[in-house]
């Protein structure tokens, strides 16, 4: 149809997306979380916990896996 | 791409991006009865599935979402560069999956302690962990944002999609 709305997958009937100068507030307040996050991930990881390197992560939060001490069994 | 290409490439992105999002969805609860269970067969059993589920859903459903989503974006005027929304979903299910990758070896190393023979207790106490139940809610709140991305396309266009969109119109407005 010659007057169908312009498909939001691929912009208006020219094929232009709407254009906008200034960086909008919800990429600001993402950056602003993403940052948040990396330093939190970097703070974690000088303290020794978290990451997600090998061997970063044991059973137990942190402690001896229990292969290092087997349970009997019951 | 063809209209036809083009929607063929969308279905394949959302189904591998909304059943990335499903299979983290069922891990998680996998990994709170891994946290909370009483009984040590059932926690032993949660760690062996998250390991299978991570391998054989997880992973392969992440990299067909990065793999399907880059097809998307380039074969059509959004881009990858050129919104602000595509490349925040772009960099959501970079660090996602790189998080996942890493973190395949932690979830290796609870099943293989899960999968001992010594450790077939009934006190399931030393095979629980936290941080499964961590990593997949954190997955959980990353897909469900990247999700609401694709849907609502927040407006945005960056530095370069603008000047890259000016040269296209440019080419075919010419000057008279």
């Amino acid at each position: 149809m010659a007057n169908s709305p312009p498909d939001p997958d691929i912009g208006d009937e020219d094929g232009f997306l709407p254009e906008h100068a200034d960086t909008p507030r919800w990429v600001q307040v993402f950056g602003l979380i993403a940052l948040v996050l990396v330093l939190l991930v970097i703070i974690m990881l000088l303290a020794g916990r978290g990451g997600h390197g090998p061997g970063r992560h044991t059973v137990g939060g942190g402690g001896p896996t229990p292969a290092a001490g087997p349970i009997q069994l019951p | 791409m063809t209209p036809g290409v083009r929607k063929l490439a969308l279905t394949a992105h959302v189904t591998c991006s909304v059943g990335w999002l499903g299979a983290v969805a069922g891990s998680l609860p996998l990994a709170v009865a891994g946290l909370t269970s009483q009984d040590a067969q059932t926690v032993r059993a949660v760690y062996l599935t998250m390991e299978l589920t991570g391998w054989y859903v997880l992973i392969p459903f992440s990299l067909a979402s990065l793999l399907t989503g880059l097809v998307q974006s380039l074969g059509t005027v959004w881009g990858l560069f050129r919104h602000y929304w595509v490349l925040t979903k772009l960099l959501m299910n970079v660090v996602a999956t790189l998080v996942l990758l890493l973190y395949m070896q932690t979830l290796g190393r609870l099943a293989d302690v899960a999968g001992e023979t010594a450790v077939s207790s009934s006190d399931p106490r030393g095979l629980r962990d936290p941080s499964p139940v961590l990593h997949a809610a954190a997955a959980l709140l990353l897909l469900l944002v990247a999700t609401a991305l694709a849907v609502y396309k927040p407006r945005g266009m960056t530095r370069y999609g603008r000047r890259k969109q000016h040269e296209r119109r440019t080419v075919s407005q010419p000057a008279t």
